[in-house]
């Protein structure tokens, strides 16, 4: 009883923003950076071959970086609490100072990106290629008023 | 009889050469609204900027709506002068500055262009402009200060490929028009040339001759304008999305190569002090 009393609240502590108000900025930061950087990682070949740049066209390739994409996806925006505000990043004012239109694009960033994964798991080629460049435009439309250059 | 037929069709301009010269003009860009299925060329993008909102008019041969009453001298005088054809001075948001230095052929190639576009009716919206920038006469004291007309003249001490390229980025790109700071009237601050400059909406336009550029090799440069994206998968901000999609991911790959060898060819600036 006692041992499910306390794995309660743990959950507890673990699903409220109390565990996370805890971590160390610095952290919470290097920890975004991280999720961007992968997202990077796994875009790049999706991007080269979707354009034509890089060829051959590998299906297998595209649907499992696109579904690792639509996971990394919702990993960076729990990064942007408010305690980081003043850590040093490339991250500009506006992503607090404009919150919906970030939160907005983060959003718009998860739903685009399972799309991209849904026709790239179903080897659907035409499918990817006009759906890249939905998710780049977001990519963008996010870098341009909430990343300094 | 063929002498003559390529003499009128030289006199009147080469639509299909005016289209490669329209996508290296980014014309497009400021002169269509950001919404999918938006009419291209027809007008309505909004321009933020500290002086107010502009908005790109219709470039259509629209008689009305567009420029389809216009003459050629119309059009070569608007891109030279940055005068209307009915006198007024445009404002610089137009980056005649910059088209000034298309030579005269090739503002032929693009009325001519711009006059096999299909008509479109879209009703020119009014600028939106902070008080009192909205005097159009005020642009006459900006245009003294800051405006040298005249058409690029080649270097004959460059190589044809660094004209053209100097050409692709300073006349038809207008790459300084965002890359190049400005001062407090919006003029270009020449000492820090494409330098780098902080833009009204978003974070702004790096440096085109900083070490970052120089130490990028050639390939990955080309990729970055082909593609918006550089080796490590980080994408640019759309503005430069945009530019990419519209000019330098559409320029051939001579245009390209001339492009990056004349950015190399600058000598790079000291940053700027903070």
């Amino acid at each position: 009883m006692k041992k499910n009393v306390v794995a309660a609240g743990l959950i507890l502590a673990m699903a409220s923003g109390a565990a996370l108000a805890q971590m160390k900025p610095d952290v919470m930061v290097k920890q975004r950076q991280a999720a961007m950087s992968l997202i990077g990682k796994y875009w790049g070949p999706i991007a080269g071959m979707a354009s034509g740049k890089v060829s051959p066209y590998n299906a297998d390739v595209v649907a499992r970086n696109a579904t690792y994409l639509e996971n990394l996806a919702q990993m960076p925006w729990d990064g942007f609490h408010d305690s980081t505000k003043n850590e040093k990043s490339r991250a500009l004012p506006d992503v607090w100072g404009q919150n919906a239109k970030f939160v907005e694009l983060a959003n718009r960033l998860q739903t685009e990106t399972a799309k991209l994964a849904q026709s790239a798991r179903a080897r659907d080629e035409a499918g990817v290629k006009a759906q890249f460049g939905a998710v780049g435009k977001v990519c963008g439309a996010c870098h341009e008023g909430f990343r300094a250059k | 009889m063929l002498l003559l037929w390529s003499g009128l069709a030289a006199a009147q301009g080469d639509a299909k050469r005016g289209a490669y010269l329209a996508k290296a003009g980014g014309c497009l860009g400021c002169h269509t609204e950001s919404k999918d299925g938006a009419t291209p060329y027809a007008g309505g993008r909004a321009l933020k900027t500290p002086f107010g909102t502009f908005f790109g008019p219709n470039l259509t041969p629209h008689p009305e709506a567009g420029i389809g009453r216009w003459s050629e001298q119309d059009f070569v005088r608007a891109l030279r002068e940055g005068v209307r054809p009915d006198g007024a001075h445009y404002f610089p948001a137009f980056p005649y500055p910059s088209f000034t230095r298309i030579v005269d052929a090739d503002l032929r190639d693009l009325f001519a262009y711009l006059k096999s576009l299909p008509p479109s009716n879209r009703a020119n919206q009014p600028h939106d402009l902070n008080f009192p920038f909205g005097w159009r006469w005020l642009v006459w004291f900006w245009k003294f200060l800051f405006f040298t007309p005249g058409p690029y003249a080649a270097d004959p001490a460059l190589s044809a490929a660094l004209n053209r390229g100097a050409y692709l980025t300073n006349a038809l790109g207008h790459c300084g028009e965002c890359h190049t700071p400005r001062n407090f009237l919006g003029g270009p601050k020449m000492s820090r040339f494409l330098g780098g400059a902080k833009l009204a909406e978003g974070a702004g336009a790096s440096s085109l001759r900083s070490e970052g550029v120089k130490k990028t090799s050639d390939k990955d440069l080309k990729d970055f304008l082909q593609t918006a994206m550089t080796p490590d998968g980080d994408v640019a901000a759309e503005s430069m999305a945009e530019v990419v999609r519209n000019t330098t991911g559409q320029l051939t790959p001579q245009d390209l190569d001339a492009l990056v060898a004349y950015l190399r060819s600058l000598p790079t600036l000291p940053d700027e002090a903070k």
